[in-house]
């Protein structure tokens, strides 16, 4: 293959390059280490400084400049090898190479390396945009292709873009039957190496005030998909952790441990659903109350009923899960289990503890305790808000006696801390209280701002019960007003002073339609194209009941598909060749019979030619012969399309020449 | 490498067979090849090290850019053989040049269908090529030039059409052998010797008193008649020795032979008898050629110094 006639000083040629690398690097910025970015996109725009003849840059600077690069990733990560620093390594040789590149073939190496830099961002954002971002990236990286191929470089196709993108869209029918048939597997190939992302969500540790850092924001904990029926909205209490543990401050789990699956307790199965997890790179699974079966491998039931991964949620997680009702009546609360949760720290919140012993023997009986500090709450003084006094030492007092203001966390760790004073086995339970039902996509979208804690007290002869001593505050002490004002959505149209209101509802609706459609359609594309698993593949094959040798099915499907793929591209281009020689078949035939009519039939012969030399020699054949051969020379030369009844006339005309 | 070159003969006889030397070729199956370029091994690389990260990362996002990849590959077979089927190619007449020069190889692609064919490649092998653009109902001229290394008949055993055209992952080819070869002519060196007695330097040396003798038969042939140009046509063309006599009164005449040469190399006295053939018409005489085997009477004009030429090209 001669590439010295494609030579990379042809027009465009490198500002395409680096155009393909801006966008192939582009989402890579936002994940790097800064200086990596930074010293990426210097290199680019040196190399078009370079293109544009501004600066001169020798070739053992460029030599040095990457040595030092390599010495940097080297320094920064202490390691070569990883992830991280492996992407940050590539991506700085990639530019280096744009800097250094002179002919074809370093042309040729960068957009082909670009498929696989493509490739590295999708480890960091596999959301909906990232898909569009494939296309486009791809689409860059093909026009590429195409301007470095073309001895015209990037102004000589008319057609650059139009090659790419039906290029594109013959490939993605293609791409979606080889992604449904290529095997999975159900686990990593080598140990991935541990990430450092951060996630957002529920902590291990609750100390009342930190929640509220979490109200604030829209982000998507997880969406449910109900398979039949769904609780009221008021009753979906998505369980994460179960705090036994309180130090005067703070609520930890304790000690806490997994059940083996025989004591796993007995249930009556609830509603059936189906969780997209979004990583909060923590180990807790949320499930809906109760938990019992794991819902995944490698997920384990606890003590306390709930659900621990053995690995940090660092990926989206999907899974299938059934709610039960625990049924108590064989469980006896052990000793230690007793103890862990009527522990109270020593001489802690001590006019709770006097007020809560004082109370307790008022009613001396756990229920009705229980219910009578609920309607404590809802009677005296009690608020909701999201900006609460904050207390020093004491908080319990201070909240309980004195502020009575706080949301969830406050009113949770009042509440179990009251029941342990007086000797009721009770804990805190954190995870998600509700959610936002999406009509477009028939499931419930649950957001960080959703994040709740309530009570769990032991009522002999029942067992756990819940009880969420937030719910008790009377309505009309709610202050709503911070709820409604945090939420980011709603911030957009503070702005909109203007509106009139029934304007700015109509918008607040409409605005809010758009994001639920926008949302249904990530939930698919996290559920049916990024959550495709083993699991998935294997459930599709038994229903079209292949239940064992998946593989060797799936292999034989794909090479089908490759196979009649490729049958199909071919007969459609053979085709396309048949159907224009429709025409040039008729000419053959009008010259094989004036061949017998004694025309010497040159090849190399245009029609024009042709008609010139019969007008000379055989002057006889003249007229007839020039009606066909004045007609295809119309059609063939002609430089706009020829109608299909202009073609027909002409076969015809030369089909009855004789 | 003995088997390699055995084999590569071999495979080159056949492809030789199945392409018949012709005028005009028309590319279509039969004679197409495909087979996948460097790159295109270095992207099936990058394809699999694609599909083997998303499945350890399980991302499917990978997978998709994986399968995209895959599908391009497979379609830019076909794209590539599309941009070059149908198209014909008709080898025509070269120029003669000179040893040392390069000859240009015409041709003329005919593309009769609706498509635009870009970057077409045409060369001796797939090493070396040219690229041109065929617009779509067009016929476009377009010449390779081959450099002429040695005198003689310069006929390209094959020449190769090629095409890697849109993406690089494919190469297209075929073969064909054009029914012309370019006729080279040897390189002029200048004699240090004077070959052809010029008007006045006739005293030097004995080699030129022996190729003179001719001359002195002929001039007593010329005192002996007298009449000058009427006679001199016709004479010359039955045995061309009533020359010299008209020479000195239109412009010199000579006949360049072998012998005054033969003392030197054989190529090298080619080369000087080719400089003074060139010479000889660059001044406007009459010149003659006596080679070993070939004899060209005296004469003038293109198609004489072509003949010339053409016969010391092809001497043995």
């Amino acid at each position: 293959m001669n590439t010295q006639s494609l030579p990379l000083t042809r027009p465009g040629i490198i500002p395409i390059l680096i155009i393909v690398q801006a966008i192939v690097l582009s989402p890579l910025w936002f994940h790097l280490p800064a200086w990596i970015s930074a010293s990426t996109i210097a290199l680019l725009l040196t190399r078009f400084a370079v293109y544009k003849k501004a600066v001169h840059i020798p070739s053992w600077l460029i030599l040095i400049l990457a040595i030092c690069a390599l010495g940097g990733v080297f320094l920064y990560f202490r390691t070569i090898s990883g992830r991280e620093a492996g992407v940050g390594l590539i991506s700085l040789m990639y530019t280096f190479k744009l800097l250094e590149a002179k002919n074809y073939r370093d042309g040729a190496l960068i957009l082909f390396i670009s498929f696989f830099i493509l490739v590295t961002a999708f480890l960091y954002d596999e959301s909906i945009l990232m898909g569009v971002y494939l296309l486009v990236a791809m689409m860059s990286i093909l026009m590429g292709l195409i301007a470095l191929n073309s001895i015209q470089g990037v102004a000589g196709i008319r057609n650059l873009g139009k090659i790419s993108g039906i290029t594109l869209l013959q490939a993605l029918p293609i791409m979606l039957i080889l992604f449904f048939l290529f095997p999975r597997l159900s686990g990593p190939l080598w140990a991935m190496p541990s990430q450092r992302e951060s996630g957002m969500g529920i902590d291990d540790e609750m100390i009342p005030g930190s929640m509220a850092g979490l109200y604030g924001f829209d982000e998507i904990a997880f969406r449910v998909d109900f398979e039949g029926e769904a609780p009221p909205i008021n009753q979906m209490y998505w369980r994460g952790l179960a705090l036994s543990e309180f130090d005067g401050i703070a609520w930890k789990i304790g000690v806490e441990s997994p059940l083996r699956r025989d004591s796993y307790p007995k249930g009556s199965p609830t509603y059936q659903y189906r969780v997209q997890l979004e990583p909060h790179n923590r180990r807790w699974i949320f499930g809906l109350e109760d938990l019992i079966e794991p819902p995944k491998e490698k997920v384990y039931l606890f003590n306390n009923y709930t659900w621990r991964q053995s690995q940090r949620v660092t990926q989206r997680l999907l899974y299938s899960a059934q709610a039960y009702q625990i049924d108590y009546s064989d469980i006896e609360l052990s000793q230690w289990q007793r103890q862990l949760n009527t522990q109270l720290p020593e001489d802690s919140n001590e006019q709770t503890r006097e007020w809560a012993i004082e109370e307790y023997q008022k009613v001396n009986e756990p229920e009705e305790f229980v219910r009578y500090v609920l309607s404590h709450i809802r009677q005296q003084n009690y608020h909701y808000t999201l900006l609460p006094e904050v207390f020093e030492q004491n908080v319990i007092d201070g909240f309980w006696l004195d502020s009575r203001e706080g949301y969830c966390e406050h009113y949770a760790s009042a509440f179990v801390f009251i029941m342990r004073a007086a000797g009721i086995p009770a804990r805190v339970v954190t995870g998600y209280q509700g959610g936002e039902y999406n009509p477009y996509g028939d499931y419930y979208i649950i957001r960080q701002k959703d994040a709740h804690a309530w009570t769990e007290v032991w009522l002999e002869g029942e067992g756990w019960r819940r009880v969420d001593p937030t719910a008790a505050i009377h309505p009309s002490r709610v202050d709503d007003s911070l709820l409604n004002q945090t939420s980011s959505r709603d911030d957009w149209f503070t702005d909109f002073d203007s509106l009139t209101t029934t304007d700015s509802e109509l918008a607040r609706t409409f605005w809010r339609q758009i994001s639920l459609r926008w949302d249904a359609m990530q939930s698919f594309w996290n559920e049916s194209l990024m959550g495709y698993d083993k699991d998935m593949q294997f459930n599709w094959l038994s229903k079209v009941g292949i239940n064992n040798n998946q593989w060797r099915y799936l292999g034989y499907a794909l090479l089908a598909t490759i196979l009649l793929a490729g049958a199909g591209f071919g007969l459609w281009i053979l085709s396309q060749a048949k159907s224009k020689d429709k025409i040039e078949r008729a000419y053959r035939r009008f010259q094989r019979v004036l061949e017998k009519q004694g025309v010497d039939i040159r090849l190399y012969e245009g029609p024009k030619d042709l008609l010139h030399r019969i007008k000379q020699q055989h002057p006889e054949l003249y007229p007839k012969a020039e009606r066909v051969i004045k007609r295809y020379i119309s059609i063939r030369y002609q430089k706009s399309r020829v109608s299909e009844s202009n073609q027909q006339s002409f076969i015809k005309t030369a089909k009855s020449y004789h | 490498m003995k088997i390699v070159s055995a084999i590569e003969q071999k495979f080159f006889s056949w492809v030789d067979k199945r392409s018949p030397e012709q005028q005009e070729v028309h590319l279509r199956q039969k004679n197409i090849y495909i087979l996948p370029t460097r790159y295109g091994w270095l992207m099936l690389m990058i394809l699999i090290l694609i599909l083997v990260a998303s499945t350890n990362y399980q991302n499917n996002m990978g997978f998709m850019a994986g399968f995209i990849l895959l599908a391009i590959g497979m379609l830019s077979v076909f794209y590539t053989y599309r941009n070059v089927r149908g198209l014909k190619i008709r080898a025509l007449k070269p120029q003669s040049v000179y040893v040392g020069q390069e000859c240009s190889f015409p041709f003329e692609f005919n593309n009769s269908s609706e498509s635009y064919r870009s970057s077409i490649g045409i060369g001796l092998n797939k090493k070396q090529v040219e690229y041109c653009d065929v617009d779509s109902r067009s016929k476009t001229l377009f010449h390779i030039k081959i450099k002429a290394n040695k005198r003689g008949l310069l006929e390209p055993k094959r020449f190769v059409c090629t095409s890697i055209f849109p993406f690089g992952i494919f190469q297209v080819w075929s073969w064909f052998k054009p029914s012309y070869g370019a006729l080279i002519y040897p390189k002029p060196i200048e004699c240090p010797q004077i070959l052809a007695p010029q008007s006045h330097g006739q005293e030097e040396g004995a080699f030129a008193q022996r190729g003179s003798e001719d001359f002195h038969s002929l001039r007593d042939y010329q005192s002996g008649d007298p009449i000058k140009q009427v006679m001199w046509k016709a004479f010359a063309r039955e045995r061309g020795l009533l020359t010299k006599e008209f020479e000195e009164l239109v412009g010199e005449q000579h006949l360049l032979t072998w012998e005054s040469v033969s003392q030197y190399d054989k190529e090298l006295a080619i080369s000087y008898l080719t400089d003074a053939v060139i010479k000889a018409e660059q001044a406007g005489n009459l010149y003659g050629l006596e080679l070993p085997k070939v004899r060209i009477e005296k004469g003038q004009g293109a198609e004489h110094l072509h003949q010339c030429l053409s016969a010391l090209a092809l001497m043995e």
